[in-house]
């Protein structure tokens, strides 16, 4: 056993004089290999970051959200709904919402326009996320601000703006707080504004709302409740948060899968490159295998130096591909995806993401990556392990 | 749902390992058909050659499928978040009829290309390659494996539905009832434990006998204790002990025990379990081969390193699986 393991110790230190002497060749492919490595690796860790994110801020979205529709769009829901849910038990609460999008017509941007109930279960999560002062309502409305907007209209707690009406009147109002940086993934966009002051900008009449949120007590009774809401209001969709999250990671699934067979062919382009540097023998390499060979190697043994040389580039390259691509998605926010992953909108959330990366996702780069490379280079390893001894002597 | 990078990674994993395994299977139809010892014509000392070539790729082909195995599991585990009902990687396994038998494919796989290693390099310790025909005959007839677990894999992933929400009605609640499902249901708790205790006391009995003196009928008892166990031991480790490691009576699940909240403790018991198990029945399969010219002295050392390491790793497996039953019952739990 410890003869074995010697002999292999040997073979690696023999691999690794060999990569060294070779070093040009190897670094190139080591190069080229980190690259393709450091691509699949971001995409993978902002696909992992950006469901945890979801994840994280979904938890504290209302369990139900009943939407009415009316000819497959949706439309304003009447207040009355929430009287007929009065009879189901296991809801906590049913909220009136009012959200909309308000277009900037001078900075071409869409801001998201939210007015919550103040009897909201979560109201003071809400508060909780907001630098500066509460919301309220009179004179002139106080609202939160997420960070884009705060940004783009230059604004400031304290300070008064505007907003049109649909029939093109001012509305003023008065910025009350802005939100932390942490939810900027669904807030940065936001100006969250009281219920009245929402319905007064979009001028939506007092006995409707956008949607209605229902708040249920127990979340095993999630479906069975939203069961009975659709049977008693069946011109409504009725949301429930666990499938809101489900689409948030199949969507970002999808993209980062989308994103991966895009990949394929620089993976492909790679694969073809590792092929041709591994049968392309020199005729310096050629007479090192056959000297090896006369030295008293055997084939198997020039095998396992091309298989540790493989690995040795892999691993190094995977290191080095890994390390970029978590750099990349911490310290740069994946600048380089993010719009894919995240969306076009003018106004960015400023992401930061943080993975949490455990061994699956290790496995996963690793398949993807290492496992193709170790595939294409067998056969040419094998090649160059069967050089006979006696071409040393001619060449 | 193939754009996802988990079915991607394994679809391209399995990809890897169909291509090497046919180059491997033609290497072994030239063998088949070309192979004479004595001769040695240019092409004879090519297909020696080819040997080599063959065996890389078969232990290659071993190397993926292990990775396939383990992702497999935990790509199961990351769909589940996306299926309806599904709240393990038990969950997604079960979501069509391909999961399971894709699984233990490739777990049977496992054993499958391992015997054909061990097979290999009992053969080159002899100067005559007595099992070459043998071999490639194996390695024939592994490729239909291969195929039937690329096949089942791709027809579980492209049987997969995530639940997302559609734009009509979002509503999907038939498929939502029920909660945890448990893999296995059986017997009484104790009278698992007991067998599967008995068994293990059994074997260890069977392997210090072997190695005090070495007898071949008690040779075969010995492998086949070995894939009684194995069976027994997942049952009971699904029934019994996974509920101890999770530390709640109601989670009988033999997947979640790889990930990091149980410290990966998974990855080492299943890891004994397996290597115990492939190590200990090899040791009575390859039995037959020590008839072959050369060959008697070669199996005769390797049978006896064999029942050495799973004999260890029969006793570590013990340790990993006893531990948090017995921490319970130190501190006082009841049964």
């Amino acid at each position: 056993m410890n003869s074995a393991l010697e002999k292999h110790l040997n073979i690696l230190d023999y691999a690794l004089s060999a990569l060294w002497r070779h070093r040009l060749k190897n670094g190139g492919i080591v190069v080229v290999f980190a690259a393709v490595i450091f691509l699949v690796a971001s995409f993978q860790l902002v696909t992992t970051a950006l469901t945890e994110t979801a994840g994280k801020v979904l938890a504290v979205t209302p369990e139900i959200t009943i939407q009415r529709m009316s000819a497959g769009r949706q439309e304003a829901i009447p207040l009355a709904y929430a009287e007929k849910l009065h009879d189901i038990f296991g809801i906590r609460a049913v909220v009136p919402r009012v959200w909309g999008y308000y277009f900037d017509e001078v900075r071409g941007a869409n801001y998201t326009v939210l007015g919550v109930s103040a009897d909201m279960p979560q109201a003071d999560e809400l508060s909780r996320a907001v630098v500066g002062g509460v919301m309220g309502s009179g004179g002139q409305g106080k609202v939160v601000v997420g960070r884009a907007v705060s940004q783009a209209l230059q604004l400031q707690p304290g300070q008064l703006f505007s907003l049109f009406r649909p029939n093109l009147s001012l509305k003023a109002m008065t910025v009350a707080g802005i939100f932390r940086p942490e939810t900027d993934l669904l807030t940065a966009d936001l100006i969250a504004m009281p219920l009245v002051e929402a319905r007064d900008l979009f001028l939506i009449p007092a006995s409707k709302a956008t949607d209605l949120c229902v708040y249920i007590s127990n979340p095993a009774e999630i479906g069975t409740i939203a069961e009975k809401i659709s049977k008693l209001l069946p011109d409504t969709r009725v949301l429930t948060r666990p499938q809101i999250q489900k689409t948030y990671q199949v969507v970002f699934g999808w993209r980062s899968g989308f994103a991966s067979v895009c990949l394929l062919a620089a993976l492909a382009a790679f694969a073809i490159l590792a092929w041709d540097k591994a049968s392309g023998l020199s005729p310096e390499e050629r007479r090192e295998i056959a000297i090896l060979k006369i030295l008293g190697w055997e084939t198997a043994d020039v095998l396992a130096m091309r298989f540790w040389e493989g690995g040795l580039v892999a691993g190094l390259a995977f290191l080095l591909g890994c390390t970029l691509a978590y750099l990349h998605v911490v310290f740069f926010g994946a600048s380089l995806f993010r719009p894919v992953l995240v969306g076009w909108s003018v106004l960015h959330p400023a992401l930061s993401l943080a993975p949490h990366v455990t061994l699956k996702e290790v496995l996963l780069l690793l398949a993807f990556t290492v496992v193709p490379y170790l595939a294409v280079t067998v056969v040419p390893a094998w090649r160059a392990a069967s050089v006979p001894a006696e071409s040393a002597l001619s060449g | 749902m193939f754009l996802n990078a988990w079915s991607l990674a394994l679809t391209l994993t399995s990809i890897a390992g169909i291509v090497l395994g046919g180059i491997a299977c033609r290497t072994a139809i030239r063998v088949l058909r070309h192979w004479n010892p004595a001769s040695d014509s240019e092409l004879q000392i090519r297909l020696e050659g080819e040997i080599w070539l063959s065996s890389t790729l078969v232990a290659y082909g071993l190397g993926f499928q292990i990775v396939s195995l383990i992702l497999f599991v935990l790509a199961a585990d990351e769909f589940c978040k996306v299926i309806v009902g599904a709240m393990c990687a038990t969950g997604s396994l079960l979501a069509n009829s391909y999961g399971m038998p894709a699984l233990l494919v490739k777990l049977v796989g496992v054993f499958f290309y391992g015997f054909w290693i061990v097979l290999h390099q009992l053969d080159i310790r002899s100067e005559s390659y007595p099992l070459v025909r043998t071999k490639y005959l194996y390695l024939l007839l592994l490729y239909p494996l291969m195929a039937a677990d690329v096949t089942l894999q791709t027809l579980y992933i492209a049987g997969l539905k995530p639940d997302i929400i559609t734009s009509c009605c979002a509503v999907v609640f038939a498929a939502a009832t029920g909660g945890g499902t448990n893999l296995l249901t059986l017997g009484s708790e104790n009278l698992q434990l007991l067998l599967y205790y008995l068994t293990m006391v059994l074997l260890l009995g069977l392997g210090g006998l072997l190695l005090w003196r070495w007898n071949r009928w008690l040779q075969a008892l010995y492998a086949v204790g070995w894939f009684w166990f194995f069976g027994l031991a997942l049952v009971v480790i699904t029934n019994v002990i996974s509920s101890y490691i999770y530390a709640m009576p109601y989670h009988h699940c033999p997947f979640c025990l790889l990930k990091p909240e149980y410290h990966y403790i998974g990855f080492a018991i299943y890891g004994t379990l397996i290597g115990g198990a492939f190590l200990g029945s090899s040791a009575g399969l390859v039995e037959p081969c020590k008839r072959r010219a050369g060959l008697a002295e070669v199996v005769a050392s390797y049978q006896k390193r064999a029942v050495q390491i799973s004999l260890i790793l029969l006793l570590l497996f013990a340790a990993l699986t006893s531990y948090h039953y017995l921490l319970y019952m130190a501190s006082g739990g009841e049964v």
